[in-house]
């Protein structure tokens, strides 16, 4: 137990971090050195303050500076004899008016003060039941807190703020549906795998988040440079998770592919200036990656295939099916399911793939305060759709267990149509027919 | 812990897959046989043969496929000996923990291998599986509920992590966690707690977690009751982010279909039928008088009044009969319409199938609710022995 927890704590500079802020609503922002952070209302603070703090933690502003809250617990509510059925809306609430409120501000009223003061002008207040009053102060301090919680980059909370951000972009999928595709895949450190993804760069954060910076993993893309994925800039991935990663795209990953070489590859002695050497030598350096990972792909033996992606399935399959391995896991995520049945219909067609298994993800959250546990009122009702295969070898000459039991039954009734045959040669028809 | 050789060697464990229901692993024994429902083999067969290869049987009775083990098939294999986690809960439970290599776990529970092997995947990491002893209400239902029972349990387990090749980052301790708690202190990233009373083992759990930073626990328990009191021990406890999830899958099954055909198909088909029988009913009555006609002509005319509607009902019968015979098409069933129809549809339309999906009839409906929180670094300590 001795050894570095490799598990990433605190915050650093050149992190992309996640905020939480009291209205619900997830922000990202990055965190640099002596850089100026503003959160909308919230107000704004220096960057430096969050360095090195522990994700997870909540702050208050006060002023530019952030104080760190404790953490909160779920309080449990004392019921009372209050019903609500007094509570009539006959103008004698006097709200704050918008000037007070102001002046507050101004004067740098801390929250809780503001919304004692709107309790006490709130004539009815007590008259509220207990759950009442707990829902009116939550509100009030959504809306005037200048608190915020740093998220951890795990990919659970980074899918679901994307999710929640546009589900478009990540192609609806949701982290239940993530999380059994990695799963699926059986992505382990040291593993070699192919990914297609088309949902921002999530499905490849999942791959290289459960890989370590063991292994290898081949992405192919439809973009003439290595793509942006921009989800992985929220996982803060450091350099040797990224390493074991690089791309092709769909170009460079045919196999009778050959670069456009144009004049830029000069000899050694036709080299005029240093610019012009360091120019070549970039060049030549993308060309041998772009060659090695060409070279990479073709050697073959991937261990899974998963794809999120806006291409036709079949057509991904059919060009990456060779480079597959034996027992190799096929994953394939769409948000529709016609475009994965009419896929399983083709694979199920095939020998190679073995039981291609179609399903549908489904997750449901609980609000789960003491004595008001239910489901949440609003559920998301799109994760998508998952196909499963096992790529396998045929060997055509392998017979099933059935046909052989109906080769053995043919080989016996023709044996004794024969008999019959021979015995008596006016029924023979008639034993033909029966046999057909 | 798993070959990831391309072909089978003598000692890997193989996974057979002889139907989607019937998956069986195997260790490859050069010398043993299988002989199964699918044919029989000999384990020598095995050896040298790529992994996902189909292999014929040695009597040409069927085939089966050796896949290289993985923990989605290692569930699917596992004959049921307790209740298990399936694959949508561990994946999910795998995120929220953000268990990943290097983490550290401690799970509790009667767990069997199935987990471990997920957890597991994202390999490397260490983990502690401290079993509770027998005094828990868990094991009234099982039948088995001696203490000697449990260590037996956790013997054979201990071995099977060692045939695994995961005895190194699998630590099996076998005790009553509620009561003497975890055999480690601030050194888990996350613990998770398949127990039937989590509640009273989240003391211990805090105990076990790691206060350097944030950490995670997931508590699986089928019932809502379960639920309730294990947020309030958590809450007790100083645990924060509180959430609970409950996750399925649901399988589907796809079929080809001819094309739904149109209401005006029907619609043709109930006029043709209509009209077809009021020809029908035309030609009775034609064939009706016909009789009468020849009847008369032979019996005279005489006592005709008298016999008139016996003798109408018998040739009535007759016609039916001979009807069927002359036009055997004569549509019945709907059965036939439809047959009839498309045969016209298919000579205009082209014959392309529709593929259907639908959910499968019967489906796992609940497995258990997942109760995850998180320990923050600083979080007011409580008494761990409240």
């Amino acid at each position: 137990m001795a050894e570095e927890a490799p598990t990433q704590n605190k915050i650093r500079s050149g992190d992309t971090v996640l905020l939480r802020i009291p209205n619900g609503d997830t922000r990202s922002i990055k965190v640099e050195k002596d850089l100026i952070v503003s959160i909308g209302r919230l107000g704004s603070f220096s960057s430096n303050e969050l360095i090195d703090q522990h994700y997870g933690l909540t702050f208050e502003i006060v002023g530019k500076n952030l104080v760190v809250l404790p953490p909160q617990n779920i309080q449990e509510l004392e019921e009372t004899d209050a019903t609500n059925e007094h509570i009539v809306g006959d103008g004698s609430v006097k709200p704050v008016t918008p000037e007070e409120m102001a002046a507050m501000k101004e004067a740098g009223v801390h929250v809780s003060d503001i919304i004692k003061k709107q309790i006490d002008q709130h004539t009815n207040f007590e008259l509220k039941t207990e759950y009442s009053k707990d829902k009116y102060k939550k509100k009030k301090e959504a809306k005037y807190a200048k608190v915020f919680t740093t998220i951890p980059p795990t990919l659970f909370n980074v899918c679901e703020y994307w999710y929640n951000k546009d589900q478009g972009r990540i192609r609806d999928l949701r982290i239940d549906a993530l999380s059994q595709m990695l799963s699926l895949a059986n992505i382990r450190p040291g593993g070699r795998y192919l990914v297609v993804d088309d949902a921002s760069g999530l499905v490849v954060s999942g791959v290289l988040h459960r890989m370590g910076g063991q292994g290898r993993v081949l992405t192919i893309c439809d973009v003439e440079t290595p793509p942006a994925y921009p989800v992985m800039s929220q996982m803060n991935f450091s350099p040797e998770v990224k390493s074991i990663m690089s791309s092709l795209n769909w170009a460079t990953c045919q196999e009778d592919y050959t670069p456009i070489i144009s004049t830029w590859d000069v000899e050694e002695g036709q080299i005029r200036s240093d610019k012009q050497r360091i120019r070549v030598n970039k060049r030549r350096a993308a060309s041998d990656l772009l060659q090695s990972t060409r070279e990479d792909l073709f050697a073959g033996e991937f261990e899974a295939l998963i794809v999120a992606s806006e291409y036709d399935p079949q057509s991904i399959l059919k060009r990456l099916n060779k480079y597959l391995g034996g027992s190799c896991n096929i994953v394939i995520h769409s948000p529709y399911v016609q475009i994965l049945s009419d896929l399983q219909v083709v694979m199920r067609a095939s020998a190679e793939y073995l039981s291609p298994a179609l399903s549908e993800v489904w997750l449901r959250r609980y609000q789960i305060l003491p004595g008001r546990t239910h489901p949440m009122m609003n559920m998301s009702g799109a994760g998508g759709f998952i196909l499963h295969a096992t790529k396998v070898y045929d060997d055509p000459s392998a017979v099933p267990v059935e046909a052989h039991r109906r080769l053995a039954k043919l080989a016996a009734e023709a044996q004794k149509n024969s008999d019959v045959v021979s015995s008596q040669q006016d029924g023979g028809d008639v034993a033909m027919t029966d046999v057909a | 812990m798993w070959s990831t050789a391309r072909e089978i060697a003598p000692g890997d464990t193989v996974i057979a897959w002889l139907t989607r229901d019937l998956i069986q692993p195997l260790v490859v024994t050069p010398g043993k046989d299988l002989n199964i429902r699918f044919g029989y083999y000999r384990h020598d067969d095995l050896v040298g043969v790529p992994y996902g290869s189909k292999v014929g049987s040695r009597n040409g009775k069927g085939f089966i496929h050796v896949l290289r083990p993985t923990p989605e098939l290692w569930t699917m294999a596992l004959p049921h000996r307790t209740q298990i986690l399936y694959l949508a809960d561990i994946a999910f439970i795998t995120s929220q923990l953000d268990i990943k290599p290097g983490s550290r776990v401690v799970e509790a529970g009667w767990f069997m291998d199935v987990e471990i092997f997920h957890f597991c995947s994202p390999t490397t990491f260490r983990l502690f599986v401290p079993i509770p002893g027998s005094n828990f209400l868990f094991f009234a239902g099982t039948g088995s509920g001696s203490f000697s029972h449990s260590v037996a349990r956790a013997s054979k387990a201990k071995e099977e992590f060692t045939r695994h090749g995961l005895a190194d980052i699998v630590t099996l301790t076998h005790r009553n966690v509620c009561k003497d708690g975890f055999t480690v202190e601030s050194a888990a990233d996350a613990v998770f707690l398949d127990l039937p009373m989590p509640w009273s083992a989240i003391p211990q759990a805090k105990k076990a977690l790691r206060k350097d930073c944030l950490t995670r626990i997931c508590c699986f328990s089928p019932c809502i009751e379960q639920v309730q009191r294990t947020v309030t021990a958590l809450n007790d406890a100083g645990f924060t982010e509180i959430t609970m999830y409950e996750s399925l899958v649901r399988p589907h099954e796809v079929d080809q279909v001819p094309p739904m055909r149109s209401i005006d198909d029907a619609c043709e088909i109930l006029k043709k039928a209509e009209q077809k029988r009021e020809d029908k009913r035309l030609r009775q009555i034609a064939a009706t008088r016909q009789n009468l006609a020849n009847k008369r002509k032979r019996e005279g005319e005489a006592d005709l009044a008298e016999d008139e509607s016996h003798h109408d009902t018998g040739s009535g019968k007759r016609t039916k009969t001979d009807e069927i015979d002359d036009i055997p098409q004569e549509p019945i069933s709907l059965d036939r319409n439809i047959a009839g129809s498309s045969e016209v549809a298919d000579s205009t339309k082209p014959t392309a199938k529709t593929t259907v999906s639908k959910a499968f009839p019967e489906v796992r409906g609940h497995t258990s609710y997942l109760t995850f929180a998180c320990l923050l670094p600083g979080s007011p300590e409580v008494a761990v022995d409240a």
